[in-house]
């Protein structure tokens, strides 16, 4: 009963930090597209550089998501396996 | 179906050498006289392709007409070079090959990853233990420091942690717990972040292979799906991972020597800023 309660309790976080990283890496990226089409309208022969930058902000942006998605994965494995 | 399964991810599983004795980190417990095997065989094999890569292109070094190989590398020497000494210093040379080496290497152990990994269970994607990053972030990290000290002195390097320069004194020791959470978290981020990324995608790979083992006749779509991923994941996530691990240390190294201008003429340099902006006030 106990597993089972702590296990549902590490699902539900898992999920609600998911959902929240997700809305967090979604503006990011589209704070970063916005500004990469701005740049380039603006100036449209930047475009091989401001593609480079763009590619490396958006890895930025993703990791904090992915190291949500990672420790979260490993927490819930952890509460499976301690208390089961 | 044998072929496609990579085994469940983040379980790493414990060699002991003498006991299996562990202080508990409230959050992770810290096994210090233990080893993970599989993280130990991948990443030799990783610093073996890289040393094999590095030195194969150094014994057929051509300075007049170099190969498309060594152009390339040229080109990526070329480039740390110049982002060293545009962002740290022009004398900061011994910079150059730690970056470059820890950009190669990650690069190698990310792309050793498109592979199947299958087969054994000692080979695995050798940054997807957390201990392998946060090794290298941590000799990151202590270069650093001992870069700040040489590099400011200590008193520059304590007068450091005390960051908005141009702020009066009672502003700067407020400062101080920030800046100090600052520099602590630096190596934490930089290992999560390479880290997590590996993790998620081997644990995406794994899912995909989950899917066949309960309905059989989704076997095609399942490994199209998981080449598919694996190009999008190693050639995309893992070169803009490694590229990005290179840069933060880089960036580290440069944030090192803040203070450094503002050391010289100390005494004027918040009246300066002061007057500045009193007199030109848009």
């Amino acid at each position: 009963m106990n597993h089972a309660i702590s296990l549902a309790g590490a699902a539900i976080g898992f999920g609600i930090a998911l959902g929240g990283g997700a809305i967090g890496a979604a503006i990011g990226d589209g704070l970063v597209g916005n500004a990469t089409i701005a740049g380039v309208s603006r100036q449209p022969e930047a475009q091989g550089r401001l593609q480079v930058i763009m590619f490396l902000v958006i890895g930025l942006v993703e990791a904090m998501y992915f190291i949500n998605l990672a420790l979260g994965f490993y927490l819930v494995t952890q509460a499976n396996a301690v208390t089961g | 179906m044998i072929f496609l399964a990579e085994g469940p991810p983040g379980t790493h599983p414990l060699t002991p050498v003498c006991g299996d004795q562990y202080v508990n980190l409230l959050v992770i417990k810290f096994y210090y006289c233990a080893l993970t095997l599989d993280t130990l065989v991948s990443s030799a094999i990783a610093i073996a392709v890289t040393l094999g890569l590095a030195f194969f292109i150094a014994s057929r070094l051509q300075p007049g007409v170099p190969s498309k190989l060594q152009m390339i590398f040229e080109a990526v020497v070329s480039y740390v070079r110049g982002l060293v000494s545009e962002t740290v210093a022009e004398d900061a040379t011994f910079i150059i090959p730690i970056a470059a080496t820890i950009g190669l290497y990650i690069l190698v152990a990310n792309w050793l990853d498109f592979f199947p990994l299958g087969f054994s269970s000692l080979i695995k994607p050798a940054n997807s233990d957390l201990n392998q990053t946060f090794a290298m972030a941590i000799v990151v990290f202590l270069i650093v420091q001992w870069y700040s000290v040489k590099v400011l002195g200590l008193r520059g390097y304590l007068r450091r942690f005390t960051k908005p320069f141009g702020m009066n004194w009672g502003f700067r020791i407020g400062y101080i717990p920030f800046n100090i959470i600052e520099e602590i978290v630096k190596p934490i981020t930089l290992s999560l972040r390479l880290f997590g990324n590996i993790f998620a995608g081997l644990l995406m790979v794994y899912l995909l292979t989950l899917i066949p083992q309960a309905y059989a006749w989704t076997l095609p779509i399942s490994s199209a799906a998981v080449a598919i991923w694996k190009l999008f994941d190693v050639f995309f996530v893992g070169t803009i991972q490694a590229f990005i691990f290179m840069l933060l240390t880089i960036i580290y190294f440069g944030q090192a020597r803040e203070g450094l201008e503002e050391e010289l003429h100390e005494p004027h340099a918040g009246q300066a800023q002061r007057v500045a902006t009193a007199t030109n006030p848009d």
